[in-house]
């Protein structure tokens, strides 16, 4: 009886593994779209098979266990790539706000230079028109609130980033948590003999969210992934995770403190947190600045001309604009001094109807200013500035789009679900299940007819 | 070969590319504008600021030329009307001085000769919107008749000019004062005309001859002046003729900075239109497909 043993213990064999197979191809396909998921392999062998005296012994075949299909090497670049375009679509969302505050509305510096200007050469034909003065006076106010506006629309954009900052540290130090707590279940299968599996695809995930934050190096150690910032500041190491704190700098923004309470708020390239620093600290800074020069620049030339010349009222010019002391607030601050548009300087003689220093207020928007450039040239550069960083951030995100999509498909192919495959299996696993099924009825019937010989 | 299974990544990606060039598309029809923020091209946006000022200025050139052409035009018509005005003074004066008149007759030129003073005076103070045509910057009417003063008249105006803004860096004289058009150190309009109704008034036939000889040396100076008016007038003509070059050269400059020509982002358009369709007509056929479909359910 010892053959037909053999036959039935193998079909038995048979029906677990085909059992098994079709339990992995099931899970696959329940888990088609999971984020994150790798596709789970069975992983069958054949047992050996003896001959004693004529007797066939052993055989059949064994589940060994599933084989994950993760691809660590393409996971690495997707992370990189990830932290690159997270960061990059931070500075353009950024950048695309700020822009507006420079497309030529009505309301911005480029339209108020134009009427300002343009109200000066009306000043010049009619120096003792009132209503002339008037529209002058007007439009210096404009110009002012245009500077003013363009300067809040600037730091709106860095409040904004200053506030994703905080957000973001909230974010990856959540994160962190989970990792390490997946990282120390990861070392514990891995130390009992098991595939990692589904934990492993959930601790990939969390990797991957990481890195739209923030930019993050990893290596691979006994006790499991030891994540860092790009720059070195752990942030988990085996099971333990190094949560990252945020205090107000002495700039009145949130600055990035590590776990130790050093501040490494300039080291962080990369994600969520790096583009919004990026935005914070680099980019807005630039063009206020710029915005600031020309605002102060500006308004002192223009003030020194009206005190060259003599208002309607025969006194000397007083200050059209008053310009904070602080260079810094220049843009949000200036405003207009006077109120009566009998004060601007149209004359250089004093006499009420000469226009003799109106051709000096109109110089001063077409000669250079301190900064070399005339007005129109400064803003002009400043709106080149903004927007080729607009249309560079945009270009960039959709090329690292490109390089993503690439990584991604490749990554699916060699560990994605494929429906198809699945299906196949699902018919191939049935029909090895049925096959089983019938060695075992098979040998059911062999037994019955042997037992039908004794009778 | 190793393929993707899952083409969502890739089908949504072209998806938004082609949504995001339907967006372009719609927005350069929409707006006449290829160029609508700073980042759709920061070099011509960068130019614009220039074009814009200038764009500004010179309609506010063309604007200032027009209203001291109309000034320049007035004071040339009033010269010519102080000239009508001195040629019948030195007629009248010829007849003064022909030695025939009766002396209720002298008196009688005298006071027409007066008249045409008066009128002359009146010319002198003529004004365009407020502002004294001759009066350098003064605010009240430059000339008033004064019989206490050794010429007939006082001068209360400036002796200062304006120059008015009708270009780049270009500015047009745009008057002269009653000091300088009428008075000079040989000339004087009304002062020959005083002189000339005291020498009526006196009925010296030689006295009479000189004077209206001074009247008549000064409607030549005032002619002189004339051309004054004459030459900005044409210059400020000109003027106005490259302004209007400059408005079509700074208009086509935006076109080709900012602009779009309408055919184009017409066909732009479409042609994103039939793109996004397709795109999406693929998706919904090859999404659905695997081999599932082809399974027929257990019986």
């Amino acid at each position: 009886m010892g053959g037909l043993n053999t036959s039935l213990s193998i079909g038995m064999q048979a029906l677990d593994a085909a059992q098994g197979a079709l339990d992995v191809t099931s899970h696959n396909i329940a888990n088609a779209n999971t984020p994150g998921y790798s596709e789970e392999v069975v992983q069958l062998s054949a047992n050996s098979m003896t001959m004693s005296r004529g007797q066939v012994s052993g055989g059949g075949v064994t589940l060994d266990g599933l084989q994950g299909t993760q691809n660590q090497l393409i996971n690495l670049q997707i992370q990189q790539q990830t932290s690159l375009q997270s960061s990059t679509n931070t500075q353009s969302a950024s950048l695309q706000q700020m822009q507006t505050f420079f497309t030529t509305t009505g309301t911005d510096v480029a339209s108020a230079l134009t009427a300002l200007s343009s109200s000066l050469v009306a000043l010049s034909a009619s120096p003792g028109s009132s209503v002339t003065q008037q529209s002058v006076l007007a439009s210096g106010q404009n110009l002012a609130q245009a500077f003013n506006t363009t300067a809040n629309g600037l730091t709106s954009a860095q409040s904004t980033a200053d506030g994703l900052v905080t957000e973001s540290v909230a974010q990856i130090n959540t994160l962190t948590q989970q990792i390490g707590a997946l990282n120390g279940q990861v070392a514990r299968l891995t130390a009992s003999g098991q595939s990692g599996g589904a934990v492993e695809d959930q601790l990939n995930q969390s990797v991957q969210q990481l890195s739209q934050l923030t930019g993050i190096s990893i290596t691979q150690s006994s006790d499991g992934e030891t994540i860092t910032t790009g720059s070195g500041t752990p942030l988990v190491m085996g099971d333990q995770s190094f949560s990252l704190q945020t205090t107000t700098g002495s700039d009145g923004f949130q600055q990035v403190l590590d776990f130790n309470g050093k501040d490494i708020t300039n080291s962080i390239q990369g994600g969520q947190l790096g583009g919004a620093i990026q935005v914070r600290d680099t980019t807005v800074p630039g063009l206020l600045s710029q915005l600031n020069t020309l605002a102060s620049q500006f308004a002192n030339s223009f003030n020194a001309v009206q005190a060259g010349g003599i208002d309607s009222n025969g006194n000397p010019g007083q200050n059209v604009f008053t310009i904070p002391i602080n260079l810094a607030d220049a843009a949000s601050g200036i405003s207009v001094a006077i109120t009566n548009p009998a004060l601007i300087a149209v004359s250089s003689v004093g006499s009420p109807n000469s226009n003799g220093n109106v051709a000096s207020l109109s110089a001063v928007l077409t000669t250079a200013l301190p900064s070399g450039q005339t007005a129109a040239m400064a803003y002009a550069s400043l709106v080149f500035d903004v927007g080729s960083q607009a249309a560079n951030a945009s270009t960039q995100s959709t090329a690292i789009g490109e390089n993503l999509l690439q990584l991604t498909n490749q990554l699916g192919a060699t560990s994605g679900v494929n429906i198809n495959d699945e299906t196949a299996n699902l018919i191939r696993f049935q029909t090895a299940y049925e096959a089983g099924a019938r060695i075992v009825s098979t040998i059911q019937q062999l037994y019955a007819d042997t037992m039908n010989m004794m009778t | 070969m190793q393929i993707n299974p899952n083409i969502t990544p890739t089908i949504l990606s072209d998806m938004n590319q082609s949504q995001s060039a339907l967006n372009t598309a719609l927005q350069q029809v929409a707006t006449g504008l290829s160029v609508n923020v700073p980042s759709d091209n920061p070099t011509a946006s960068a130019a614009m600021v220039q074009n814009t000022i200038d764009t500004g200025n010179v309609d506010q050139y063309q604007q200032n030329v027009n209203t001291v052409l109309s000034t320049v035009q007035s004071a040339s018509s009033v010269l010519s009307n102080v000239v009508t005005a001195l040629t019948q003074a030195v007629s009248l004066g010829t007849e003064g001085a022909n030695g025939t008149n009766s002396a209720a007759n002298m008196q009688a030129i005298a006071a027409q000769v007066q008249g045409v003073f008066s009128s002359v005076v009146s010319l002198a103070n003529s004004s365009v919107g407020g502002t004294f045509l001759f009066g350098g910057n003064g605010t009240t009417a430059p000339y008033t008749a004064d019989s206490s003063a050794s010429t007939g008249y006082t001068y209360t105006g400036t002796n200062d000019v304006s120059s008015v803004a009708v270009g780049n860096s270009l500015s047009v004289q745009v008057n002269l004062p009653g000091s300088q058009v009428f008075s000079s150190s040989s000339n004087n309009v009304l002062g020959s005309l005083n002189a000339l109704v005291t020498a009526l008034q006196g009925g010296n036939s030689s006295a009479i001859s000189t004077a209206t000889a001074a009247v008549n040396s000064s409607i030549g100076f005032v002619s002189q002046q004339q051309a004054f008016y004459g030459n900005a007038e044409n210059q400020l003509n000109s003027q106005e003729t490259s302004l209007q070059q400059d408005t079509v050269t700074l208009a086509s400059q935006a076109t080709n900075l900012v602009g779009i020509n309408l055919a184009t982002a017409a066909t732009n358009l479409t042609q994103a239109e039939t793109e996004n369709s397709a795109a999406m007509a693929a998706v919904a056929k090859v999404m659905p497909n695997t081999l599932l479909n082809y399974l027929s359910p257990p019986a």
